[in-house]
């Protein structure tokens, strides 16, 4: 793990947070924090509402109680733009309905930094044209994003986080219906902009194995309360993964997957 | 659709400006009396005043058919962000027919028709924030009920407006209808001025949200999460096409079709950014309108067309060409 | 029964206005003919006519959608349809109603006054300069009589040329025409409803420029000149003499 001056500081953290989906309680109560620099999986089975808490973190949802703090003040005080430059949110699925430029869809990211959300300065540019190389999706810059593959989409999303120039971001199940290959590509494009820019990164999904691979810490979610929060060792046990998940997971099945894929070698590009 | 989303034409804004001042000099000469541009030029004699007086019944046409094109191809281009549906259209939803149901019934009323453009901004106004409240669910605007709410809107004016037409007069029946298919016939540059502050007003508030537009048309989500308040620009946005669009329909009825296509042509050569778009759309639709008013006076002259008709003459084929083509 | 305001007329003028036991909407002329009970306007229901038992219903070929004579018939009761197309139809029309109820002699006699009246018309105003006419069957939108309809039958035989000949049925004019067209008369049918339409229309709609405001405007009641019945020869003796003042100043 890395250290670095933030070390123990909470970016985020919500206190006995509710909030809803349609007329279902979602979130009843939820207690986190999410710890600077840190890459933190919300885990849970659908209807955990891992999600609502990642929508209600982007101010996406309002909540219905309970507390929300960003670096130790309430987030929804704030204005939505300057929340926008510090926290990006990088959605699971996208329907575009209409042609746009990949490069566009970048450009977007420097919404929150342009007057009248119009970002279309030379500088503008420059640093979304610089964070689509640092996504490994420079050569999709003229290309039509409803046209890209769920890849390459995904990339372009991050592309997006990073012009924001954002330092928190919040992934919903980036690597849903990702096949192995696009899906090590994101991750080593996600690692890789961890570690250049010290991001706290809360990331949303179903899947164990990730959560084991790629996190620092794990929080795991049912019914819309937190069942276990700490590193992946202590949180993935098969108790609490039965608790979670209502799935027997044989002992220490997640621990070995994870350690067999540590042990490969790290994505060059 | 092409996955180079950026081979676009060059200078899509002259080409839309030629069009414009295109459509506006064929808007002047064109039609079932002939104009004489020497004699106008000149000014002299009984040819000259001939011209003049011709020139004077077609320019407040030319004015308001731009203006009523521009509002309308805006209040479309708009819909279609919001609604993330190329075949949104003001009209679907609603306003139109509350903008009839206002101008038929005052009519019934008895009201004098000098007022029937404002009781059709009435009915437009009444229907849209019904539709929108009818959308509302948990508070938020849903875009997908928006559009059903619509669609029951237009149902219900348009049996509205069957039984007002069977118990007016014929004579009241006779005035309404043909103003229903979309006319310019009585237009003047007093429409023009009543008209302008309501066009601009709209366009202004849609020209300021055109960025927020490129974010909602993403996703709502994801322009929330970018920092937009998306219920208000939801709203704002709903509010400024639709009184585009009850304005519109209050000064020459109801013309369709313009709101549909303008912004498809002007999207296919120019992109989705709706910083440019909505700008261009307003200069197409503009054009587009004045030709077809030119057409609707020469084609069958000395009778006149309803302007709707037109439209809907030429816009249904084409549409489905575009749409065809788009397989 | 009579479904059309100008068969009820017909009816009448032929002396068989007692046989009458119900009218359509319209039928205001003679006025013994509005104590008669009515039965629908040019839509009447099947129904509500058969329920009332007629031996004869008379039903205008051009005004009665034919779907309703054609119930009529299919439930057996007796239709005769006659047509009101042109001048000469209307004549044929009274002859044929005069015989179907037994008015044969009073009808014939009727077409023949009518029929001469009309060529007193055509003698009168032959040979003179035509003025150019539209006839404005409503205001606004301006909609004028085209070629081959009752109306410019109507005015070409009281002396007038038609401007509107070039186009077929109804059709509605731009204000560009109405204004610099060389138009001489305005024919306006007139009634209380179509007044101050015409009057707003000339003074801020189609009708105020140009050629529309310099034209005489000639004035028929409405009622006489639209129905194709009896009185649209009273009609037309006074368009043609509204057209041509002239031609009755002297003894003929």
């Amino acid at each position: 793990m890395r250290t670095d001056a933030n070390a123990g500081a909470l970016r985020l953290e919500t206190r006995g947070l509710r909030a809803l989906y349609g007329r279902t309680e979602a979130l009843s109560g939820l207690d986190a924090a999410i710890p600077a620099g840190r890459i933190v999986a919300v885990l849970g089975e659908n209807g955990s509402g891992k999600s609502t808490l990642l929508k209600v973190l982007a101010r996406i949802r309002p909540p219905a109680g309970g507390e929300v703090l960003l670096d130790g003040a309430p987030l929804l005080a704030r204005p939505r733009r300057e929340t926008a430059r510090r926290i990006a949110y990088v959605p699971q699925s996208v329907d575009l309905v209409f042609p746009i430029r990949a490069l566009d869809l970048v450009l977007q990211g420097r919404a929150p930094h342009a007057p009248g959300f119009s970002a279309d300065s030379a500088e503008d540019h420059a640093r979304a044209l610089d964070a689509m190389k640092a996504c490994d999706v420079r050569d999709l810059a003229e290309r039509d994003a409803s046209a890209l593959s769920g890849g390459e989409a995904r990339r372009v999303f991050l592309a997006r986080a990073v012009a924001q120039e954002a330092e928190i971001w919040l992934l919903d199940e980036p690597t849903a219906g990702l096949d192995p290959r696009h899906r090590l590509e994101f991750l080593g494009v996600l690692r890789r902009r961890h570690s250049e820019s010290r991001l706290t990164v809360l990331l949303v999904t179903h899947e164990v194995d990730l959560a084991a691979r790629i996190a620092d810490r794990v929080l795991l979610l049912r019914h819309g309360r937190a069942v276990a929060e700490g590193p992946p060792d202590e949180v993935l046990t098969a108790g609490n993964l039965r608790l979670a998940f209502d799935v027997e997971f044989r002992p220490g099945a997640a621990r070995l997957e994870a350690a067999a894929l540590s042990e490969r070698p790290p994505l060059t590009q | 659709m092409s996955s180079r989303a950026g081979a676009h034409t060059r200078h899509p804004f002259a080409m839309a400006f030629a069009l414009l001042v295109g459509a506006c000099l064929l808007g002047v000469v064109v039609g079932g009396v002939r104009l004489s541009l020497p004699a106008l030029w000149s000014g002299s004699g009984a040819e000259g005043e001939v011209a003049r007086l011709v020139a004077s019944i077609r320019l407040p046409r030319v004015a308001l058919a731009g203006l009523v094109g521009a509002a309308l191809a805006l209040s479309g281009a708009a819909m279609q962000a919001l609604l993330k549906n190329p075949l949104a259209d003001p009209f679907l939803l609603g306003t139109s027919g509350g903008a009839a149901a206002g101008a038929a019934l005052a009519s019934l009323a008895g009201i004098s028709p000098l007022l029937s453009p404002g009781a059709a901004f009435v009915g437009a106004a009444a229907s849209s924030l019904a539709v929108a409240a009818l959308a509302r669910r948990g508070g938020r605007l849903d875009l997908q009920r928006l559009l059903l709410s619509g669609l029951i809107a237009n149902a219900f004016f348009s049996a509205l407006l069957l039984g007002v037409f069977s118990i007016a007069s014929a004579s009241a029946a006779r005035t309404m209808l043909f103003w229903m298919m979309g006319s310019l016939a009585d237009a003047s540059f007093g429409k023009v001025a009543a008209l302008l502050p309501w066009a601009a007003a709209g366009a202004a508030v849609l020209l300021v949200y055109a960025a927020r537009l490129n974010l909602l048309a993403v996703g709502e989500d994801s322009a929330a999460a970018l920092g937009v308040d998306t219920e208000r620009a939801k709203r704002h946005v709903f509010l400024a096409s639709s009184l585009l669009t009850g304005a519109a329909v209050a000064f020459a009825g109801i013309i369709g079709f313009v709101g549909l296509l303008v912004p498809h042509a002007v999207r296919a050569v120019a992109g989705n950014d709706q910083r440019r778009l909505l700008p261009l759309c307003a200069v197409s639709g503009a054009a587009l309108l004045v030709a077809a008013d030119a057409l609707s006076r020469a084609v069958f002259a000395p009778a006149e067309l309803p302007i709707g008709a037109v439209t809907a003459t030429v816009g249904a084929p084409l549409f489905a060409w575009m749409l065809l083509r788009e397989n | 029964m009579a479904l059309a305001p100008n068969l009820t007329e017909i009816a009448f003028a032929v002396g068989a206005g007692d046989r009458l036991i119900a009218v359509s909407d319209f039928s205001d002329f003679p006025p013994e003919a509005r104590k008669l009970p009515r039965v629908g306007g040019l839509d009447a229901s099947a129904e509500a006519i058969v329920a009332l038992h007629p031996d004869l219903v008379l039903a205008s070929r051009d005004g009665n959608p034919r779907g309703a004579v054609q119930a009529l018939e299919a439930a057996g009761v007796p239709v005769l349809a006659v047509s009101g197309e042109s001048l000469d139809a209307v004549l044929a029309g009274i002859r044929q109603i005069g015989e179907r109820l037994g008015k044969g002699d009073e009808a014939r006699r009727l077409a023949e006054e009518l029929s001469r009246r009309r060529q007193e018309v055509r003698r009168r105003v032959a040979g003179r300069p035509r003025p150019a006419a539209l006839l404005l069957v409503w205001p606004d939108p301006p909609q004028a009589a085209g070629a081959g309809t009752f109306l410019s039958d109507v005015l070409e035989e009281a002396g007038a040329r038609n401007l509107a000949a070039g186009r077929g049925g109804w059709p509605v004019l731009s204000a560009e025409f109405l204004a610099t067209a060389p138009v001489d008369v305005l024919v306006l049918p007139d009634s209380p409803d179509a007044r101050p339409v015409f009057e707003k229309s000339r003074a801020s709609g189609a009708l105020s420029r140009g050629a529309a405001v310099t034209a005489r405007v000639l004035r028929v009641p409405d009622d006489e000149l639209s129905r194709p019945g009896p009185r649209v020869f009273d009609a037309l003796e006074a368009l043609a003499r509204g057209l041509h003042p002239e031609a009755w100043e002297k003894a003929p």
